[in-house]
């Protein structure tokens, strides 16, 4: 089996991980405005129940998403 | 070599600043027309493309090396930028992180012939009663790109699947989450059930979620409390770091 240069794999890591960081400290500021379950064709990704899941229209198991992203999506979710 | 994968260049042009553009397009400076591939369909998130060229790359020669920057982690790129740039939203990126795990199935036994074995080994999972799993996937993501190894159980774990997951791959770390108020209790109900069989010791626990506070871990007797997906990966090296 071949090998792996250690050296360019720690650089390789480091670059990931700070992808990763960046994405992860986006994640909060849009979520401020947009359903983290909500994918970008508006459909919901969520395993739980939502008001904002207009059932009747269904893509891929995916309800579409009605939810307005200037309000809180929270208090909809079913918990 | 230049970018002749036409959805490469497509995607390359999304981004607007020419600065960084050009700075990005350099990743595939030298890259071979299969790691354009592999990129470009990471970033779509079809993860049984990046499986197959994954393999098909390594059977004709190339080192993980290259895969991993040149094609994996240069597509991973382009998702962050479409990601900040709101072209992209999170069940998209943690799509493309799917496929990133596909590619990365065939570099991990390389890895482990060199010499480099996982930083540690995390469970990962919602507890009971909880389907709230974005803020979980997050986490999973961001620690396999650390260098760890995930187990993930999902949503609405129960305290006897933590503990059975916890023996049976002999894991250092824990990591539960919850996002409502009443599911919450369930980590601490899930710590009692580690401590009532005299596995407590044995794995350091993590926990995260919207409602719960570093006050709220203390009190349960977590190990650690991540309010973030940077804070969980930053805790998981921390334990390992004191392990050692």
């Amino acid at each position: 089996m071949s090998q792996i240069d250690k050296e360019k794999y720690s650089q390789s890591i480091s670059k990931l991980d700070s992808i990763f960081r960046e994405i992860s400290s986006n994640v909060t500021e849009i979520s401020k405005w947009r359903c983290p379950y909500k994918n970008m064709s508006d459909r919901c990704t969520a395993k739980f129940g939502c008001r904002n899941q207009k059932r009747t229209d269904v893509v891929d198991d995916l309800y579409l998403c009605i939810g307005s992203d200037n309000l809180d999506y929270r208090s909809a979710w079913d918990s | 070599m230049p970018i002749t994968n036409e959805t490469l260049e497509s995607e390359l042009n999304n981004i607007e600043n020419s600065q960084e553009r050009d700075h990005i397009r350099k990743l595939w400076d030298h890259a071979d027309i299969l790691m354009q591939e592999i990129s470009v369909n990471l970033i779509q998130g079809n993860n049984t493309a990046v499986d197959e060229l994954t393999k098909q790359a390594l059977d004709n020669g190339f080192d993980a090396n290259t895969i991993l920057d040149e094609g994996l982690i240069a597509g991973m790129a382009i998702v962050g930028i479409k990601f900040r740039d709101n072209l992209i939203f999170v069940p998209e990126v943690l799509v493309a992180a799917r496929a990133m795990k596909a590619g990365m199935v065939y570099i991990e036994p390389i890895l482990s012939a060199s010499g480099i074995e996982p930083i540690g080994k995390v469970i990962m999972g919602t507890v009971k009663g909880d389907l709230h799993d974005i803020g979980k996937n997050l986490c999973i993501m961001m620690l396999r790109g650390a260098g760890f190894t995930v187990i993930d159980l999902g949503v609405d774990t129960s305290s006897e699947e933590f503990i059975e997951a916890v023996e049976e791959h002999n894991a250092e770390i824990l990591g539960m989450s919850a996002l409502l108020t009443t599911t919450m209790p369930n980590m601490g109900k899930t710590i009692t059930s580690f401590e009532d069989i005299e596995m407590r010791d044995l794995v350091k626990i993590m926990v995260g979620g919207a409602p719960l506070s570093q006050e709220f871990a203390d009190e349960m007797g977590a190990d650690g409390f991540g309010k973030d997906a940077i804070s969980c990966v930053d805790l998981a090296k921390q334990f390992v770091a004191n392990e050692n």
